[in-house]
């Protein structure tokens, strides 16, 4: 096991230390009581999973925890949806739910049903446009019956067609149901807007892939998904390593390479704006969602940093201390909801949003609101202030990254998958802390633009208070026109 | 093993989970939890634990929906929201300041309700002028406030999950910490607790009412639920939404919250669960010394109202412009009765997981719903519902699964559970009572309201040992006793007809 003694080294320098002061009385001014409280540093080093590699190359992260007689196996394959050729976009996309449900080689879709559920196994697998991942956990006694049964899952799936039906009727039944909640409206309209039919903008699988569904197609995607190149495991909880490692590699002997076909990532390219799109629906209750490109990567540079805090001090993850909630809730009564997002991975550049759902004689209001809150990053620079509430936070709640062995595999795994450094929480803590208001600034003048918003709202039109033209022409999206 | 065809299963040539004796006790009874009682009333439950250096604090108190009276409905959950408004020293540059100018705006509120309650006579220019100067009035009042200061104060401090929750039976408040700053649960929560400001309350009336829409208005599910329990329940205040009938959260005055806060919230009702890397003698010294002198509130008086018994099936449409849904509830006692660990295990035999008999017949076999599933709500301190929820695929309908969940449900005393069933059940129980250990927060949240519903935080740990008990007679007999059709109150979501929503349409 080793300890992450960096981390610690940061922690202490970083929170405020001095003796524990005796008890005082009880005191009136709870402001003044909270800033005389000195807290003792967090002695802590987290756990790091030991990393091995098995005979046929996959890394496996090891992180023993014996306090409950549970394990858990996690699982990320590096290959993706939008990996397929656009033909098994939808088969992979299902592949998930066929593999859990659909039976093995050996064994019938009820006899692993039976056999899940008697031994109290927990079995889980998505499929996702950029990687795949799943678990299998339970009681540390059943550890051969859950792996036995989770990679014969994995590697032979029957694809059986009586589940093939059952799988065929509930699609076609969540077509049917796609627009009775506004936020599958939503969200589904964004995705057309931003990304017209790229994978990443897919959610629901159409009537006529439903029809294609067939044996051979499920297992194409699922053997180029989950095969030994592309797997990296995680194991926690209650185990010994040794047998462990045995088991798994018995499990690996004989599967075959992954089969080539899969292709890159197609080019992603968000939308631009200014647009404005309306869905018309009879809510008292307006969606909206507004956004355009990121801009940014993952990376161990100041601009990536700089965008996580000012994502954090505009709507996403600091609650009610972010200008959003402060301003279009807190202050405006407008809506319960509101938040934002400036999406990124280290291989591309994701979506910056902000959305609610406000009251529809608001709307207007709320639109105008939101525009300016955004803008506001650029305008109204963020103060140290600001900036040290984020830093605080992140270095103050860093230990929740590392509650139990599970989340601790999880990271490291995640990390690895995205082609991270392992130590990359340690980067991004140092990171936050170099963070300046003026960076933060920079960010927001750079990769904000409340003048190239794409809108996009779902609500009964007649109910607002104004019309939505007010920037720029309105395209009308009948809920009926939304592709998927 | 007990189980021939599982046996032939063969291939991974499992051996059996040697038909063990379930243990008599559930892991979580024998946590070495202490429970400190203050003189007031206030009960502490400190658990300490290896592991990562947080600790979670979760507090229940003996409050919910169901103790509101008539007319101020969604005013428990309201208030929820107001304790994150700060005190008389946290979220305030000026205290005095603020509370001069509350009785003015008290009084603009008045006015504006009493012109909202006209209803079809309410002027709605008048209206219009009220809820501006309202507003115009709170934001005056802003300029003395520093919004969210609490939530700040504990952003800063790295606090996580920080949120409440209001039930029908119960309101709780939680978040956890790193461990070292444990100390500010206690300065922050003490005053909170004693000097609750309810500062912005109209501007938070309204986003309560936003809430509603969210989860109810705009929400299939949600409103089909709403209208199911109120049709089951039409004495008892179960029926009654927590969040609120939608005229009375915009009519809820700052007085009534302040009322069902002194009726509701002495500390003598209020459990705190405390679980992480914690020293147990520094947490009680300061239990002591920051929520001692507290003064102890009202009993907990709990509702007298008893649901009559049903006298026939009911059975209510609810039209949305969405595709079909069915709840179809059955009354059953509290969770505190006899019978609660079997009806728990009934609900596990017919639709939990995609072994059970109703999922097999509905999802699996007879392709007629998606999905269909079964839960008690909506609380557990009195006689509450056993309901089912299926949605079905088109053009199957819900009658189709209604009569499968009555036939189903008939099948039971034909065919009592199996032994694969029962021990499948208790299998389940098995990894779950270890399962629900894992988190702190997890903990605290199942200590607390645990001792806050039964004034003995074991009972949640029990009642799942209990469980493994059950025997296919037990699951018969209670079948037998609560699913007649005279206490059944099935909900319909419907989609109105072209006709009825031009109908409606004319009447906005």
């Amino acid at each position: 096991m080793q300890a992450r003694f960096m981390l610690v080294a940061l922690l202490v320098a970083a929170g405020p230390t001095g003796p524990v002061p005796a008890p005082a009385q009880q005191p009136t001014d709870t402001r003044r009581a909270i800033e005389s409280l000195r807290f003792p540093p967090l002695r802590f080093n987290p756990p790091l999973p030991k990393r091995v590699k098995l005979s046929n190359g996959v890394p496996v992260y090891l992180l023993v925890d014996k306090s409950l007689p549970l394990l858990q196996v996690t699982f990320v394959s590096k290959a993706g949806v939008a990996h397929l050729p656009d033909s098994m976009w939808s088969a992979g996309w299902q592949a998930d739910n066929m593999i859990r449900t659909g039976g093995t080689n050996q064994l019938s879709p009820d006899s692993v049903d039976k056999l899940l559920e008697f031994y109290a196994v927990q079995f889980q697998v998505n499929t996702e446009n950029e990687l795949s991942q799943g678990f299998v956990s339970g009681l540390s006694r059943y550890r051969d019956q859950m792996l036995d049964l989770a990679f014969d899952l994995l590697r032979n799936p029957r694809n059986d067609t009586s589940r093939i039906r059952v799988l065929a009727a509930q699609q076609e039944e969540n077509w049917r149901r796609r627009n009775d909640q506004p936020s599958s409206v939503l969200q589904r309209a964004w995705n057309q807007v931003m990304l017209d039919d790229h994978p990443l903008g897919r959610t629901l699988v159409r009537p006529e892939e439903i029809q294609g569904f067939a044996p051979q197609r499920f297992k194409w995607t699922e053997e180029r998904i989950f095969c030994p190149e592309n797997l990296l495991l995680g194991v926690s909880g209650d185990f010994d390593e040794r047998p462990l490692l045995a088991k798994l590699e018995s499990l690996f002997k004989g599967w075959a390479r992954c089969k080539s076909g899969l292709r890159q990532l197609p080019p992603v390219k968000f939308a631009d704006g200014p647009q404005t799109v309306l869905v018309e629906k009879d809510l008292n209750q307006t969606s909206i969602r507004m956004g355009h490109a990121g801009g940014l990567r993952v990376a161990n540079t100041p601009e990536y940093f700089a965008s996580t805090v000012a994502n954090f001090l505009l709507g996403g993850g600091s609650g009610f201390s972010s200008r959003l909630l402060q301003r279009v809730r807190s202050d405006s009564g407008f809506a319960y909801s509101v938040f934002s997002f400036w999406e990124a991975t280290p291989k591309r550049e994701g979506q910056f949003a902000a959305g609610a759902q406000v009251r529809a004689e608001k709307t207007v209001a709320a639109l105008r609101l939101i525009r300016q809150i955004v803008g506001s990053m650029a305008t109204e620079p963020v103060t140290a202030t600001d900036v040290r509430l984020a830093r605080d936070n992140r270095v103050n709640s860093f230990v929740f990254q590392f509650e139990n062995a599970g989340q601790i595999v999880s990271q490291q795994l995640s990390f690895a998958v995205n082609g991270l450094p392992p130590n990359w929480f340690d980067i991004y803590l140092q990171g936050i802390q170099k963070v300046t208001p003026e960076q933060v600034n920079g960010v927001s003048t750079r990769y904000l633009h409340p003048k190239r918003l794409v809108t996009v709202v779902v609500g009964k039109p007649s109910a607002f208070d104004g019309p939505l033209s007010e920037y720029g022409p309105v395209t009308m999206l009948p809920v009926d026109s939304i592709r998927r | 093993m007990r189980i021939a065809h599982l046996a032939a299963l063969a291939l991974l040539a499992a051996p059996a989970p040697a038909a063990r004796s379930h243990a008599q006790e559930s892991p979580g009874e024998r946590l070495p939890v202490v429970r400190h009682v203050l003189g007031n009333g206030m009960s502490f439950l400190l658990l300490r634990r290896d592991g990562a250096p947080t600790v979670s604090f979760v507090t229940h108190f003996r409050a919910g929906g169901v103790d509101e009276w008539t007319g101020i409905s969604g005013t428990a959950h309201l208030f929820e929201h107001m304790l994150f408004k700060g005190t008389r020293t946290i979220g305030t540059r000026d205290y005095a300041a603020e509370q001069a100018l509350f009785p003015q705006i008290d009084a603009v509120a008045d006015s504006f309700t009493a012109e909202f309650l006209k209803g079809a006579l309410t002027d709605s220019t008048e209206l219009k002028r009220l809820r501006g100067r309202l507003k115009q009035l709170e934001d005056s009042a802003r300029q003395h406030v520093v919004s969210n200061e609490f939530w700040r104060i504990l952003t800063e401090n790295g606090a996580q999950n920080l949120n409440a929750s209001t039930g029908n039976d119960l309101t709780n408040y939680f978040f956890s910490l790193p461990a070292n700053r444990a100390k500010l649960w206690f300065v922050l929560e003490s005053d909170r607790i004693r000097n609750p400001v309810l500062r912005e309350f109209y501007t938070e009336r309204d986003v309560v009412m936003e809430e509603r829409r969210l989860r109810v208005e705009t929400q299939p599910f949600g409103l089909l639920f709403e209208e199911f329990l109120q049709a089951a329940f039409r004495a008892h205040p179960y029926g009654r939404p927590v969040v609120g009938v939608a005229s009375e959260i915009q009519a809820v005055s700052r007085d009534a919250a302040r009322e069902y806060y002194r009726r509701y919230y002495g500390v003598n009702n209020a459990v705190v669960a405390i679980v992480g890397d914690i020293n147990v003698d520094s947490v009680k010294a300061w239990a002591t010394e920051y929520f001692g002198d507290v003064a102890t509130g009202e009993p907990h008086r709990p509702v007298v109202t008893r649901e009559p018994p049903q006298r026939g099936e009911r059975r209510i449409e609810v039209q949305f412009d969405a595709n079909p849904i069915v709840m179809i509830g059955y009354h059953i006692p509290s969770a505190n009765h006899a019978d609660a660990p079997t009806l728990a295990v009934l609900s596990q035999i017919l639709t939990a997981g995609r072994t059970s008999r109703l999922y097999q017949r509905l999802v699996i076999r007879d392709r007629v719903a998606t999905s269909i599933s079964s839960f008690m709500p909506p609380g557990a301190l009195y006689p509450r519902a056993f309901a089912f929820q299926g949605v079905p695929i088109a053009p199957h309908t819900t009658q189709e699964i209604e009569q499968a969940v009555y036939e189903e449900l008939d099948r039971i005393q034909r065919e009592p559970p199996t032994d694969y069933e029962l021990e499948r059940v208790r299998n389940q129980i098995d990894a779950s009572s270890y399962q629900r250990l894992q988190s702190n927060l997890g903990l605290a949240f199942q200590l607390s309201s645990s001792e806050a519903l039964w004034y003995d935080w074991r009972r949640t740990f029990r009642d799942q040992a209990t469980q493994a008990r059950v025997t296919a007679a037990d699951v018969q007999r209670v079948v037998r006793t609560y699913f007649d059709r005279t206490n059944r109150t099935v909900a319909t979501l419907v989609r109105p007809s072209q006709a009825e929503k031009a109908q409606k349409g004319g009447n906005d």
